[in-house]
């Protein structure tokens, strides 16, 4: 039903770009910008992939977003219009792209996912039991709704995650550490797979972490993903590698995770965020 | 402005927060274990990122912060927290970015590789390159997080193809050599088949912090599957081959 509003979206986004850099640009529009660049098979690796990004799924994800976000609900009764994403209560431009940063009500480095799930408990009186907090995956969640919808309003923005804090920079340089570190059956390390030019996993090519221009694509999330017919957080990515690698489950918003997130997203710095995006 | 105010603000939130419970807590750190008090009554105990090394706050992330089900159980039996655990090939070869390997360190890698080989009672022999190609291709195995592989009802693979292009008539992967042509191109002596073996069984003996993994010094694979494999390596009836 949002269909025809979706198509005219991009274009609307578009036009909104050119009235002013402040605004969020349609993500096909970005990587177009980013392939033109860059000689990146990754980044080209799926030209039907490419041709859908004005028609993404996800679209319809972040608009059903966008209404429980303005929507007062839990036990408080209250929307999420004064959560505060790192640049103040209610403001969502550009908030993502500075994601994961240090929050001093919550003592704690936080990515989109654990800072939503921070406002739906202290704002609108969630617990960790109640399923707007506890389905974390698929496009029928809550959490990814939400995530999708706050996500889109960085699309085109340079990822720019803060490191004045000492708490920021700890984590990001743990992150690092744990990247490059190797353990499990298979002694891989996400180095193995993420360092080179041009690699491939069968057919699926591997974003290289040193190419900020294909990094940002890779660490861009929420985004549909093709094969799995649902929208994807960087959480479910960090699970899915941590998968093949061998290792054991990992807890959405822990601190691990995050640190591998405050990593991945300052080797991104400076490139423009591309939310939603669209992925095998 | 309120730049001191706000520092100070968070430094108390990260303390109170950060707290680690100490019932859960098997592995304290040495200072811990020295205040005996804690053995009778565990007192919660506070950590501090900031005060860490990269280093270690990446060990504390992963066996101290409750970040890892290190209960979670393994196809071979052991733990989450094994898996996790460093042995000295992994620790040595976690080189970060613009690090190198030393000359020491690669013949430690080199020396504990040889070690780890183990070959077959009647000598290297070849098996079933149609069984090889099977465990060539598959990626089944082994993996735990949020949907464990169940070995019962199929057996693990050997991977090849991940990173391998073997036999034309598959798609594989870069991040090691093209084996196409294997056993035509390079025959299969004696020595060629004993290159192949260890190759397989731990690469780090020829190739130190390789990113290939050791498919018989961790289990993967046994002596039966490996001979299927170098089966399908230097057949010359098999698809590599061809
Ligand atoms: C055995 C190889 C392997 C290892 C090790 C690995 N990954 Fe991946 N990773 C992949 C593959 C394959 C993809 C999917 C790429 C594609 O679809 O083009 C991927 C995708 C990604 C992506 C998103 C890009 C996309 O298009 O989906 C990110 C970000 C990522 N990995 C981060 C990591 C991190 C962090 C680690 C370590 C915790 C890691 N990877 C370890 C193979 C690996
Ligand atoms: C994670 C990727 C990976 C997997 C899985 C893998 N390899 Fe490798 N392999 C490599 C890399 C990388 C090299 C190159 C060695 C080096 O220089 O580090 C290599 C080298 C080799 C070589 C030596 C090639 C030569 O030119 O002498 C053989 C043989 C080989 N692999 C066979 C296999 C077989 C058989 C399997 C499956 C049981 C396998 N590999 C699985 C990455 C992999």
């Amino acid at each position: 039903m949002f269909k025809k509003a979706l198509r005219a979206l991009p274009i609307a986004l578009a036009v909104a770009a050119m009235a002013g850099p402040s605004m969020a640009e349609a993500p096909e529009d970005v990587l177009d910008k980013l392939i033109k660049k860059t000689n990146s098979p990754y980044l080209t690796q799926s030209p039907q992939n490419i041709m859908m990004m004005p028609d993404n799924p996800a679209w319809l994800v972040a608009e059903e977003g966008e209404i429980l976000f303005k929507t007062p609900r839990g036990p408080k009764n209250a929307s999420l219009e004064k959560c505060d994403f790192g640049k103040g209560p209610g403001v969502l431009k550009g908030a993502h792209a500075e994601l994961p940063r240090y929050f001093a009500d919550a003592g704690k480095v936080m990515d989109l996912d654990s800072r939503l799930v921070y406002c739906m408990k202290t704002q609108q009186g969630f617990t960790d039991k109640d399923p707007a907090i506890a389905k974390k995956h698929g496009s029928d969640s809550d959490i990814m709704k939400l995530q999708t919808y706050i996500a889109s309003k960085s699309s085109g923005m340079p990822w720019n995650p803060p490191m004045k804090h000492p708490m920021e920079k700890a984590m990001r340089d743990a992150g690092e550490v744990m990247f490059y570190r190797r353990s499990g059956t298979m002694d891989f390390s996400c180095a193995t797979c993420h360092t080179q030019d041009n690699k491939r996993i069968r057919a699926s090519v591997l974003p290289n972490i040193n190419r900020p221009d294909e990094w940002t694509k890779a660490i861009s999330w929420p985004a549909y993903r093709t094969t799995h017919d649902h929208v994807r957080s960087s959480q479910h990515r960090v699970l899915e590698c941590l998968w093949q690698m061998r290792y054991p489950n990992i807890k959405n918003g822990s601190d691990a995770s995050i640190a591998l997130i405050s990593f991945w997203t300052d080797a991104a710095r400076g490139t423009p965020a591309i939310v939603p995006d669209l992925k095998r | 402005m309120f730049k001191k105010t706000s520092t100070a603000a968070a430094v108390a939130a990260s303390t109170t927060l950060l707290l680690v419970i100490g019932g859960c807590s098997a592995t304290s750190t040495g200072k811990a274990e020295a205040d005996k008090s804690s053995v009778a009554a565990p007192k919660a105990k506070a950590v501090d990122y900031t005060a860490m090394s990269p280093n270690a706050l990446a060990e504390h992330l992963i066996f101290e912060s409750g970040s890892y089900e290190l209960d979670q159980p393994t196809q071979e039996g052991t733990t989450g927290r094994d898996r996790l655990t460093q042995d000295e090939i992994q620790k040595t070869c976690s080189l970060m970015k613009g690090q190198e390997l030393s000359d020491k360190n690669r013949e430690k890698v080199m020396a504990l590789a040889a070690a780890s080989i183990k070959y077959p009672e009647g000598g290297i022999k070849l098996g079933d390159w149609k069984k090889g190609r099977e465990l060539a291709w598959s990626g089944f195995g082994y993996r735990t997080a949020h949907n464990p592989d169940v070995h019962k009802t199929r057996e693990a693979g050997g991977n090849c193809y991940n990173c391998h292009q073997l036999a034309p008539d598959r798609t594989g992967g870069n991040l090691g050599p093209s084996l196409t042509g294997y056993g035509k191109n390079r025959g299969s002596s004696p020595d060629m088949l004993k290159y192949t073996y260890d190759v397989i069984y731990n690469p780090h003996v020829y190739f130190a912090c390789t990113n290939m993994p050791r498919m018989g010094a961790s289990n993967v694979l046994n002596q039966q599957q490996i001979a299927d494999i170098m089966a399908y390596l230097f057949d010359p009836e098999s698809p590599v081959n061809k």
